[in-house]
């Protein structure tokens, strides 16, 4: 007779045990104006991976949503269902971000524990009946490079206009995002130190920072 | 055993060709979660389900009085789950298993599978699969055929209820764990083997 099935929560628990999971997320943020982005991405373009087919482009809705665990100081659980403007056909991602940690200053990144998840485009609906609170929302668009494991992103934060989707949308600020983000299985902290040595690259164009978002 | 409506028999050796035996074997597995009564009152429970038809997914299914969300999702929502312990009760004894061989011959798929609640043996579900169809109008009766053919006049000639508003629809992997939550609700509700 054949071994036995396992549970699916047993294969689950295994695959945890043996980190191969990708469930923390290094990464460092900063802001570029308007009028210099150009030659950001002009900079990004060379030290990319992906310089022939030039950068992926996208176009996002983002959804924030909390749910209470318990009476404070019980902090809330956060999650983040995002959709492509641009692929309307793709799956909806579910994304669960932890606490961001910044740790000592030998830790060169923010680190917060991350769970990306492909739904289906019932998850609104299935969030908001469990239970949960939509905080707010944004349409974010710009541009992603790959160096490696590391995501460059450069993106434009606009604002939900009620109904006239995606028409006449007002931007939040006169800047971009930039974000240099790794996801990768706990424990591998060397990827940290490659994250801190591209955004020296970058430098002076953005300034790319661990940010404390508890101040 | 003969697949009449195809106008074509089966020699009796090749009858079930049997890959891998158990170790194709079928494993659904459902946990309920129920949610405490917030605000707004009425209770909600999240059913969590796994089909080893489908590895990758996790099926969710939002009960909210006459309301059902589901949602398919990777695996790692699992872990989402987890996180919610505190928002929904988990309750150990709503756990419901359903395992078993998994069968091929030709077109169908068949699986029978032991339902099992916190060890305690409940019954057999029988699944059966036409495999190159899938709107269920055009294959209802075949399967019924099928199944009537190994199982007797036991099996009844009604359309299960919950296909019956969804005959000519598209039949997705979501259609099948709804017909097994089904099955499991009653199991739940009954104490001894059905």
């Amino acid at each position: 007779m054949a071994a036995p099935i396992g549970t699916a929560m047993d294969s689950l628990s295994a695959a945890l045990k043996s980190k191969i999971i990708p469930n923390q997320e290094y990464f460092l943020q900063g802001s570029i104006l308007d009028s210099a982005v150009e030659v950001l991405l002009h900079r990004l373009r060379g030290l990319c991976d992906n310089v022939d087919t030039g950068p992926e482009t996208f176009h996002d809705h983002e959804m924030c949503f909390s749910i209470r665990r318990g009476p404070p100081p019980e902090l809330p659980l956060f999650l983040r269902v995002r959709r492509a403007l641009d692929y309307p056909d793709m799956p909806w991602q579910l994304r669960y971000i932890g606490q961001p940690e910044l740790g000592d200053k030998s830790q060169p990144t923010v680190v917060r524990s991350s769970l990306d998840i492909a739904t289906s485009n019932t998850v609104v609906e299935f969030l908001t009946e469990l239970g949960c609170r939509l905080d707010f929302e944004y349409i974010i668009r710009g541009y992603m490079f790959r160096k490696g494991r590391m995501k460059v992103t450069v993106s434009k934060i606009f604002k939900m206009n009620q109904g006239k989707l995606p028409d006449g949308m007002e931007p939040m600020s006169q800047s971009y995002l930039v974000e240099l983000s790794v996801l990768a299985p706990s424990g591998q902290n060397a990827i940290a130190e490659d994250i801190r040595i591209f955004a020296e690259q970058l430098k002076p164009l953005v300034q790319l920072e661990k940010i404390n978002y508890i101040r | 055993m003969g697949t009449g409506s195809l106008g074509r028999t089966w020699p009796a050796k090749n009858k079930w060709q049997i890959p891998g035996g158990y170790e194709n074997g079928e494993n659904i597995n459902s946990q309920s979660l129920p949610i405490p009564n917030q605000k707004n009152g009425g209770q909600r429970t999240v059913h969590v389900l796994h089909n080893s038809e489908q590895p990758a997914s996790v099926f969710a299914i939002l009960e909210y009085g006459n309301k059902v969300v589901p949602l398919i999702a990777d695996r790692l929502f699992d872990l989402v789950i987890l996180k919610m312990t505190n928002v929904c009760t988990d309750k150990k004894q709503t756990k419901i298993e359903c395992k078993g061989p998994r069968f091929e011959l030709v077109d169908f798929c068949i699986k029978l599978g032991s339902v099992t609640m916190t060890q305690n043996f409940k019954g057999v579900l029988v699944e059966i699969e036409y495999r190159p169809s899938v709107v269920p109008a055009n294959c209802w009766e075949l399967i019924r055929e099928f199944v009537q053919g190994f199982l007797g006049s036991a099996v009844s000639s009604q359309i299960p209820q919950y296909l019956q508003n969804r005959m000519n629809e598209i039949y997705q992997p979501m259609d099948t764990i709804h017909q097994y939550l089904e099955h499991f609700g009653q199991y739940r509700k009954s104490t001894g083997v059905i």
